[in-house]
């Protein structure tokens, strides 16, 4: 009986420690063995702190790289992605680009002690691994690269700058998002879209007229992903409020979007959910949910907010699906004005490549990063390969079937040289949205950035819906902020 | 008590070749189950860093688990999913073994068999990309209530009231043809003497069902009981897809969270603290579920 009981223990053993592994295989791998390598490493780092007169042009060597969305769109492809990027740099490049899940992958690369000169990262993780100390700070070399110094604006460097160091380079520009509109909707309803009104009350009269003017049950003016609370920003800009989390005048962290000052814009978001103005899918559809939605095939909301890129892609899908620009045609504007008279956009959080602090070869990192950084870099990052996805004549660029269907984007749609010029010029509409972003600034980059998305969603649905008063419902939201360290102060 | 070790190394030297053949086996476990799982303790009571330098914390990780309202809320959420997933699934499968078990076309019985089957051998992304679009507000739900004359569109998944409803109807559809399978092997194995018997005394089908086909499977729906006892808190596909912050409060569970904690935020220690308080748990459900069924007695051929 009791060797039965102790066998019936150890099968429950052996399913939970498959559930245990199975949330966090790259959890129990770290070995003794990577720990000292890392802290051989880390010694070595140290080192070559120091020797800051190593100068990257001289780098050379091996260059291996742990990537996430950036290179080719096939098999095929990457290799001829790491062919032009080994011609260009003279290094040596070995990529490996996971197929999914690419958060754990990372992780479980990392705690199995592999060994990486670059890994793609996305703001919050970046926050996330430096608190882990995985990162290598890269300040002296960045500021010792003429490339990274100076073809990079240097507000670029200030978004990634945590207590004054650097610890990654940029795959791409991270652009803002906008508020995109369906232009022949709104014609169609007697709306010029310049003309609009920038406050909460004119849109909301446009959104009025636009259901109004569609006989569609299941056609609504208006999405956003309230989920995520992405992207409320141009929005709460009429009531001047930062979306994210800010710092207060004694430096405590807090969430401007749950405090009183904010209550207009959630009582704003309520009317249109009660008025049948907002799409009820906001509470549960992704944003590619939003995206379907808002392109040419679908046309079932006429306004969302989005990357000033979508814009482009909106109109560029619709005329590659022979809708003509008569029929369908995406604009964009900054939405609300501020109570100052400016308006405020959402800039995307960075989109990093950034050293790990056991890298073998940083030098050689550092060679990409300027690479990244310049015309020719951010063209095979933005339109591709040569004699691939386009041909070249002198000053000629002629684009390729291939090139075509790759819309421009091999990791970066707009890379981070600040004077790149793009040989194919932007998708329709795509380069107004862009000049609005001037009025973009990136959140805080906070590591329980997920957190503050989920629980300011969490509490905005409440809100809209009904279920908590706008009073009650900012207050549950401020209290379960503080309460999961996403802010210090209520 | 020499005599006994003696005899132990004299079996074990007999028995070598058997004992040769289980090394891959036991290799295998040790190296894939228990080394992580061991592993997976010490790092419970480190604050692990990726790279290396992990520093002791003692109980520190456990006692930011055990005070975390999300956890505690995590554990509250596996439980009534998990529980109510498994007493659905377990009606729904004999129901289904039941009726298939009754139908006597072979044609009709192997299409609602593998018809109920299907749904076990898709994944969760399938499975739950389906229910949510069912469920949205343009879905066949709300056009159904649309038609019977209920205005506006109910948005489901967002509704916390629908929430564990909705994930243990979805769940259990899921499962029940698996259950189906077991509950109607062990049906079709029964000594067809016994109806005889019985439609020889006057027993109706329905008798013949409650008073003999129900009691003689009760081991198989033992065994099942307490297999689905120990996955009881190993959700995570049908939450991390079906799940979102609207519905969160009702949902969530334990290994969502650690899969947030440990590869979301990094926090290993956390995550492998909370990893092994679901593998305590664990082990004492199973433990009372097999006592309370007094799975041993059953297994010792009574």
């Amino acid at each position: 009986m009791k060797k039965r009981r102790l066998s019936a223990l150890i099968s429950a053993l052996c399913l939970t420690a498959t559930a245990v592994t199975a949330c966090g295989g790259g959890t129990t791998q770290e070995t003794t063995a990577a720990s000292t390598a890392a802290e051989n490493k880390a010694q070595e780092t140290e080192g070559a702190k120091e020797e800051t007169t190593v100068q990257a042009e001289a780098a050379g060597g091996s260059v291996r790289i742990l990537m996430n969305v950036t290179g080719g769109k096939d098999e095929e492809e990457m290799k001829l992605f790491v062919e032009a990027l080994e011609a260009a740099t003279g290094l040596d490049i070995e990529v490996e680009k996971p197929v999914s899940d690419y958060s754990k992958v990372m992780m479980q690369k990392l705690s199995g002690g592999e060994k990486y000169d670059l890994i793609y990262l996305g703001a919050s993780e970046y926050a996330n691994l430096i608190d882990q100390e995985t990162l290598m700070d890269i300040t002296d070399y960045v500021s010792n690269s003429q490339i990274l110094s100076q073809n990079i604006d240097q507000s670029e460097w200030d978004d990634i700058t945590i207590d004054g160091k650097v610890y990654a380079g940029f795959n791409k520009k991270e652009v803002h998002r906008v508020v995109a509109l369906n232009n022949v909707m709104l014609k169609a309803a007697g709306i010029d879209y310049q003309s609009i009104t920038p406050t909460l009350d004119g849109y909301y009269e446009v959104f009025s007229k636009l259901k109004e003017n569609n006989s569609e049950a299941d056609f609504y003016p208006f999405e956003v992903i309230m989920k995520d609370a992405w992207d409320l920003q141009p929005w709460m800009a009429a009531v001047g409020v930062k979306t994210g989390v800010v710092l207060d005048d004694s430096g405590k962290k807090y969430a401007p979007v749950s405090t009183e000052t904010a209550a207009p814009v959630w009582e704003w978001f309520k009317k249109l959910y009660d008025d049948g103005l907002m799409d009820p899918s906001s509470f549960v559809d992704a944003t590619s949910d939003m995206r379907g939605k808002m392109g040419a095939a679908s046309r079932k909301n006429a306004c969302c907010v989005d990357w000033a890129a979508w814009v482009g892609l909106h109109n560029s899908n619709a005329l590659a699906e022979g809708v003509s620009e008569d029929d369908y045609q995406v604009v964009s504007l900054p939405g609300c004005e501020t109570p100052d008279g400016s308006y405020m956009l959402g800039k995307g959080g960075a989109s990093l490549f950034a050293v790990p602090a056991n890298a073998e070869n940083v030098e050689g990192a550092v060679k990409v990063l300027e690479y990244f950084a310049t015309q020719e870099g951010g063209e095979l990052l933005s339109i591709g390969m040569e004699g691939y996805d386009y041909t070249k004549d002198g000053d000629t660029y002629t684009q390729t079937e291939i090139g075509k269907a790759h819309g421009n984007d091999h990791g970066a749609p707009v890379p981070i040289y600040k004077d790149f010029k793009a040989p194919f010029g932007y998708n329709p509409g795509m380069e107004d949205a862009l000049s609005l972003g001037n009025y973009a600034s990136i959140e805080m980059t906070i590591s329980n950035e997920a957190d503050y998305k989920e629980i300011v969603g969490k509490w905005g649905i409440q809100m809209i819906r009904g279920e908590a008063s706008i009073e009650d419902g900012l207050a549950g939201m401020r209290k379960e902020l503080l309460e999961r360290g996403v802010t210090e102060v209520e | 008590m020499p005599r006994k070790k003696g005899d132990t190394l004299r079996k074990i030297k007999r028995y070598r070749g058997i004992y040769l053949m289980l090394a891959p086996i036991a290799a295998y476990f040790l190296v894939f189950s228990y080394y992580p799982l061991v592993l997976g303790i010490v790092n419970s009571f480190h604050k692990v860093k990726l790279l290396g330098g992990s520093q002791f914390v003692g109980l520190a990780n456990y006692q930011e688990v055990a005070g975390s309202r999300l956890y505690r809320q995590a554990l509250q959420n596996s439980l009534i999913v998990g529980v109510g997933t498994f007493l659905l699934q377990f009606l729904w499968g004999l129901m289904i073994a039941v009726f298939l078990n009754e139908v006597k076309r072979k044609t009709f019985k192997s299409l609602i068999q593998t018809v109920t089957y299907i749904p076990y051998l898709l994944s969760w992304t399938v499975v739950g990309g389906l229910w949510i679009t069912i469920f949205s507000p343009t879905g066949m739900v709300n056009g159904i209530l649309n038609k019977l004359g209920v205005q506006g569109a109910t948005v489901f998944m967002a509704e916390p009231a629908f929430a564990r409803p909705i994930m243990i109807f979805t769940g259990a559809w899921k499962g029940a043809g698996y259950f189906a399978a077991l509950f109607l092997a062990a049906i079709v194995s029964l000594d067809n003497s016994l109806y005889e018997s019985a439609r020889i005394d006057g027993a109706s089908r329905w008798q013949q069902i409650m008073k003999i086909t129900i009691p003689q499977i009760i081991p198989t729906m033992k065994i099942v009981t307490v297999l689905s006892a120990m996955g009881v808190l190993r959700n995570f596909d049908q939450i991390f897809v079906m799940g979102n912050p609207s519905i969160n409060d009702k949902v969530q569970n334990l290994l969502v969270l650690i899969y947030n904690d440990g590869i979301l935020k990094f926090n290993v220690g956390t995550a492998t603290a909370a990893a092994t308080l679901v593998l305590v748990v664990t082990m004492l459900i199973s433990f009372i579920v097999r006592k309370l069924l007094r799975y041993d007695e059953a297994y010792d051929g009574r």
